[in-house]
């Protein structure tokens, strides 16, 4: 279970964000709303220990992140708003890459049930390159299934994705939750997804 | 066993993308050899001459050819966020940094360490010297690709002038090309002179990832 617990980060002597306490507990949705340039990147980079907090503490299983933070990072999926697909690679070599990279247990079966659900099964022998940019976000949710961790941490998964994309998610989202999973996720518009807890930047 | 499977996979990898990106390679070996034809137009047909800066010119193209792939060391994987998925994946900056280095040794300098006996007949350096050339080479490529890391991972923090990291590459090349060149120039001194360039390489060896991995670090927080 991760805690943040009244933190602030400063840039530059600039408030980016300050007082945020929040919880991700077993089957908890938060978002994270707020404008562009609100901090919303930040604190989920914060949250993930890449910048130094100036005020607070981020607390995992217990234990302050600074000093547990490779015990968080083996429970954790993060995706952030850039597509961290190689672009010169075709998305077969991005799938077997990753599977590989993070050691992953599903098998091939699942694979291409989610290549199948995400629509990206005629893709497969495609440069990334030449995708849409919504194909190649829907690629990266990819890793939420191939790592298969607990926490989800995603950076705006929800923009330029279609209608049927966003359904998809919510989906996922649920099923996640139900499985004792918790994510947070950053939106500057109302996804009209079902969220445990609402935190505004 | 896992951990080791994350650095097999890592150059797994790394090898996917560098063939995709083959011609970067390429181009960066034809660099190499135009430039030595632009001296040899430059300098004349004088054989003796030549041979007589042969290994000075070689070794300041294979410096200049391998500064021209540092752009691309660490620039893709931090912005596409590879180098924070690395991360959250259980490799420390420091390690990263150690795994890129040996990345760009085996496919950027190695490519060059294979081209060098024909370099050598265009710039008439004799048969003899081949074995302290790869030797001399062999240990200042990796020292090359040691600062390339260091100043790569500098330019993260400052993108507006590439040129800056190169500058600093450039300065601290110049001991290695002293010792380099020593060694093929100076052949009785060979023992002496290589473990001063293997000195040379520990040292920069112990500083890269720290200084790479800090680097890393402080660019990723404030991107």
């Amino acid at each position: 279970m991760l805690i943040v617990k009244d933190l602030s980060v400063e840039r530059i002597n600039k408030k980016i964000f300050e007082n945020i306490n929040l919880s991700l507990t077993p089957g908890n949705i938060t978002i994270l709303k707020g404008k562009n340039g609100s901090g919303k990147t930040t604190l989920l980079k914060t949250m993930l220990n890449i910048i130094e907090p100036s005020a607070g503490s981020i607390f995992w299983k217990g234990k302050l992140l600074k000093r547990n933070f490779y015990d968080f990072y083996n429970h954790t999926t993060y995706i952030a708003d850039t597509t961290s697909s190689l672009k010169k690679l075709t998305v077969k070599d991005n799938v077997n890459i990753w599977r590989k990279f993070f050691i992953s247990n599903i098998n091939d079966a699942q694979i291409e049930m989610a290549l199948k659900t995400l629509k990206l099964d005629n893709y497969l022998n495609k440069k990334v390159a030449t995708l849409s940019f919504g194909e190649t976000k829907k690629l990266e949710f990819l890793r939420l299934i191939i790592e298969n961790k607990k926490v989800w941490i995603l950076d705006e998964p929800l923009s330029n994705l279609d209608e049927d994309s966003i359904e998809l998610m919510k989906q996922t989202f649920e099923d996640h939750s139900s499985k004792e999973g918790s994510i947070i996720f950053s939106s500057h518009q109302n996804p009209g997804i079902y969220v445990t807890e609402e935190i505004e930047l | 066993m896992n951990f080791l499977n994350k650095i097999i996979f890592f150059y797994y990898r790394e090898y996917k993308l560098n063939m995709s990106g083959a011609q970067d390679i390429l181009t960066n070996i034809i660099f190499f050899f135009v430039s030595i034809f632009i001296f040899i137009f430059s300098i004349g047909p004088d054989k003796q001459t030549i041979s007589i800066i042969g290994v000075g010119i070689l070794w300041t193209l294979l410096l200049l050819s391998s500064t021209l792939s540092l752009r691309k060391f660490y620039q893709d994987d931090f912005e596409n966020g590879n180098l924070i998925i690395m991360h959250l994946n259980g490799l420390s900056f420091g390690f990263i940094a150690i795994l890129k280095t040996f990345s760009h040794f085996i496919f950027v300098q190695i490519p060059f360490l294979l081209s060098i006996p024909i370099a050598c007949i265009l710039l008439n350096i004799a048969n003899d010297k081949l074995f302290y050339l790869f030797a001399s080479f062999g240990i200042g490529s990796l020292i090359l690709s040691c600062l390339g890391s260091i100043s790569s991972s500098m330019n993260l923090m400052n993108q507006r002038n590439f040129l800056l990291g190169s500058v600093i590459i450039m300065i601290f090349s110049v001991p290695i090309i002293i010792f380099s060149v020593g060694i093929i120039n100076m052949e009785e001194s060979f023992n002496s002179l290589i473990n001063i360039l293997f000195g040379i390489l520990l040292i920069v060896f112990a500083i890269n990832p720290w200084a790479s991995g800090l680097c890393l670090k402080l660019s990723l927080e404030n991107n």
